[in-house]
C-alpha cells in the first residue's frame, strides 16, 4: 500500500561513509519492486524504497547490488557542459537506510516535464500532443543516443535485459535518452553477478522466448534493434505483418518472434507479407542490413550496440550531409526517397481505398437489385453481362413476360394460390 | 370465428376481382376457373362450415375426381379448338410451338387419367396407409407447379415490388429530411 505521510528518520548513506538524516515525501509513483519518494534535502534526487513485502534474502541481494553499482558507476557518453542537468541513467547515487537497515537507494531525478516516454515517439500524433514534433533527424539522434548508452553498459558487462520503450525517457529539446529501472539491470562481472528476471515478450529475442535469458547482451542487441526499427518505421514492430496462411501465423508477437517471421528483410519472407504502411524500403541500406542481421540471422551475427552507434553516427551528426530536406521540407536520408512523403502516400492511398470500399458496400444492395432486374428482363446494356444472362437461360426458351400491371399480376397470382390450395385439399 | 374464416378467403378474392385484368380470358382458362370454382366452393363449404364433414362415399374418390376433371378439360378443349389447358398452367414460362403444346397437353391429360385410375386402384387394393402415402407422393406435382410459379412469376414480381417500395422509401426519406432541415 503506498505511503501518504512523510517518512522520517531515514539516512542517506553516500559512498565513502558520509551520511545525512532525510525525510521522504511520497510521490504516488510505484513499480514492481519499490515505491518512489522525494528527498527533502536533495531536490535533485529521488528515493526508491523496496516494498515491505521484499524478503530479507532479496533485500540483502539488492543491497549488495546497489553497493556494487555505487562503486562502479559506468562511464557514459560525454555530453557538453550546457547539458549538465541531463540524466542518462537513473543510476544509484546513495543507499537509503532505516535504523541501520538497507531499505532502498537514491538516484538522480529525471525532469519529467522536459522528457517524454520513448513510447510516444512511436506515434506521431501522441508525440505532437506532448509538444514534440518528430522528424527523421530527431529519430536518428534518439536511436544513436540510446545505442551509445547501451554500448557503454555492455562494455562494463552490464545488460538491461528488459529493454523496452516504456523504460526509456527522451529529453524533448536535447534528444538525449534516459534509462530507468537501473537496479533491475543484469550484472555479470568477475566480482559480482546479478540476474535480471524481468522480460517483455514483445522485445524478447527468439532464442529466449519461452525460456530464460542466458545471454543478456544478445537480448539487449535484439531489443535495441527492435526499438530502432519501430522508431524509424512509424512504430511498426519488425515482427508484425500479414500471414500468407493465416492458420500458421501466430496471433501474438511473441509467437512470430519465436518463429522468426520477419517480413521486412532485403529478401522477402515467403510466408509473411509486410504491413502495407511500412516505409522500411526507403531506409538506408546500411541500416537495413543491420536489421536483417538482427532479425533474420542467428544471434551470433546480431549487430552490437557499438555497430549501431557507428552506423547511426553518420546520420546523427548534422553537418555530415547524410540527412537532407525533401521537396516538401521533411528531413530524409540523402540516399533514398523521403519516408515521410512515402508514408503520407501510403496512408492516403489506404484512405482512398477505404472510401471506395465503403461506397461500393453502400451501393451494393441497389446494384444487386438492378443486376437481378436486368437479368430477369434481359435488358443488360453491357455486352458481357448480356452474354452471361443469355447463357444462363440458353437451354430454355422463355416466354416473354406478360405485359400486366403489378395489380393485375397480383390478382392473377391470388387465383393461382387459390388453385394450388384447392388442388392440395382435393388430393391430400 | 365464422366471420374471420370467411374473410380469410373472401378478402383475397375481392382484391383479385378488383385488380383483375380487363383483357379477355380464353375459353380454356374460363373452363379451368369454373372447374376450380366448383372444387373450391366444395372445399370451403365442407372444410370450413360443415362440421360433419363431406359425404362418406366421396372420400376415396376425391383425388380421382380432381385428376379426371383436369383430364377431361385437357381432352375436350383442343377438340373445340380452344387453347391447350396445359399451356395455361405452364405456358407463362416457356415459348413453345402450338404443336409442342398439343403434345404436352396430351401428356398432361394422360397423366391425369392415369393418376385418377391409380388412386382408385391403390385405395381399393392396398392398405389405407399405402393410399395415404400415394396421395402425398402425388403432392410432388403441386410442389413442382408451385416452384415454377415461384421462380418465373412470383420472384420477378417481388423484385418489381421491392424496387417500387425502395423508390418510395427514398422519396419519403428525402422529403422527411427536408422537413427536418427546414428551420
Amino acid at each position: 500500500m503506498p505511503f501518504e505521510q512523510p517518512l522520517k528518520k531515514f539516512v542517506l548513506a553516500w559512498p565513502g561513509s558520509l551520511t545525512e538524516q532525510i525525510t521522504l515525501t511520497p510521490t504516488g509513483k510505484s513499480g514492481g519492486a519499490g515505491e518512489i519518494f522525494g528527498i527533502d534535502t536533495q531536490p535533485n534526487l529521488l528515493a526508491k524504497l523496496y516494498h515491505a513485502t521484499t524478503t530479507p534474502p532479496q533485500l540483502n541481494h539488492y543491497q549488495r547490488k546497489i553497493q556494487w553499482m555505487l562503486n562502479h558507476k559506468p562511464t557514459l557518453p560525454k555530453i557538453s557542459a550546457e547539458y549538465q542537468g541531463i540524466v542518462q541513467l537513473a543510476w544509484p547515487e546513495a543507499m537509503i537506510m532505516h535504523q541501520s537497515d538497507f531499505v532502498g537507494f537514491a538516484m538522480r531525478k529525471i525532469a519529467f516535464d522536459q522528457t517524454l516516454e520513448l513510447d510516444y515517439l512511436l506515434n506521431r500524433r501522441q508525440a505532437s500532443q506532448e509538444d514534440f514534433d518528430i522528424d527523421y533527424g530527431k529519430l536518428v539522434a534518439v536511436c544513436f543516443n540510446l545505442a551509445a548508452i547501451i554500448s557503454c553498459l555492455h562494455s562494463m558487462r552490464i545488460a538491461i535485459v528488459d529493454l523496452k520503450p516504456m523504460n526509456v525517457k527522451v529529453y524533448k529539446s536535447e534528444l538525449f535518452v534516459s534509462i530507468l529501472d537501473c537496479d533491475g539491470f543484469h550484472i555479470a562481472t568477475d566480482e559480482f553477478r546479478s540476474d535480471a528476471p524481468q522480460v517483455t515478450p514483445d522485445y524478447l529475442a527468439p532464442e529466449f522466448q519461452g525460456g530464460s535469458v542466458t545471454h543478456p547482451e544478445a537480448q539487449d542487441r535484439f531489443a535495441l534493434a527492435t526499438i530502432i526499427f519501430r522508431l524509424l518505421n512509424y512504430g511498426i514492430h519488425p515482427f508484425s505483418g500479414v500471414g500468407v496462411n493465416s492458420r500458421d501465423y501466430p496471433p501474438e508477437l511473441a509467437g512470430r518472434i519465436r518463429n522468426r517471421l520477419y517480413p521486412y528483410g532485403n529478401s522477402a519472407h515467403k510466408n509473411v507479407l509486410k504491413v502495407p504502411a511500412s516505409v522500411h524500403e526507403v531506409l538506408p541500406n546500411a541500416l537495413r542490413e543491420l536489421f536483417d542481421r538482427a532479425f533474420s540471422a542467428s544471434a551470433i551475427n546480431r549487430p552490437s550496440a557499438q555497430e549501431w552507434v557507428a552506423s547511426l553516427s553518420v546520420y546523427a551528426v548534422k553537418h555530415s550531409g547524410q540527412m537532407l530536406p525533401c521537396n516538401r521540407g521533411h528531413l530524409k536520408f540523402s540516399s533514398s526517397e523521403c519516408p515521410t512523403c512515402l508514408r503520407e502516400q501510403l496512408i492516403q492511398g489506404a484512405a482512398a481505398r477505404r472510401r471506395s470500399f465503403l461506397t461500393r458496400m453502400q451501393t451494393a444492395p441497389t446494384r444487386t437489385l438492378k443486376y437481378v432486374k436486368k437479368t430477369l428482363r434481359q435488358t443488360h446494356t453491357s455486352p458481357f453481362q448480356a452474354a452471361l444472362a443469355q447463357t444462363q437461360f440458353a437451354a430454355v426458351h422463355l416466354a416473354p413476360r406478360a405485359s400486366l400491371s403489378t395489380r393485375n399480376a397480383i390478382a392473377a397470382e391470388i387465383l393461382w394460390i387459390f388453385g394450388l390450395l384447392i388442388s392440395y385439399w382435393w388430393i391430400k | 370465428m365464422s366471420l374471420m374464416l370467411t374473410s380469410v378467403w373472401v378478402v383475397p378474392l375481392l382484391i383479385a376481382w378488383a385488380w383483375r385484368s380487363r383483357q379477355a380470358a380464353t375459353a380454356s382458362a374460363w373452363l379451368l376457373r369454373i372447374a376450380f370454382a366448383g372444387f373450391g366452393a366444395w372445399a370451403i363449404w365442407f372444410g370450413l362450415y360443415v362440421h360433419e364433414g363431406e359425404p362418406a362415399g366421396i372420400f376415396f374418390w376425391k383425388p380421382t375426381l380432381l385428376y379426371w376433371t383436369l383430364a377431361t378439360i385437357a381432352i375436350i378443349a383442343p377438340m373445340l379448338s380452344w387453347t391447350a389447358p396445359a399451356k395455361i398452367i405452364v405456358g407463362a414460362y416457356f415459348a413453345l410451338s402450338s404443336r409442342e403444346w398439343r403434345w404436352i397437353n396430351r401428356g398432361f391429360a394422360i397423366a391425369c387419367m392415369l393418376l385418377g385410375a391409380v388412386n382408385l386402384l391403390v385405395a381399393s387394393m392396398t392398405s389405407y396407409r399405402n393410399w395415404v402415402d400415394f396421395k402425398f407422393s402425388c403432392l410432388t406435382i403441386l410442389l413442382f407447379i408451385g416452384l415454377f410459379r415461384l421462380n418465373f412469376v412470383w420472384l420477378p414480381l417481388i423484385v418489381d415490388l421491392s424496387f417500387h417500395l425502395y423508390r418510395r422509401t427514398v422519396v419519403a426519406y428525402r422529403y422527411v429530411s427536408q422537413l427536418l432541415r427546414t428551420p
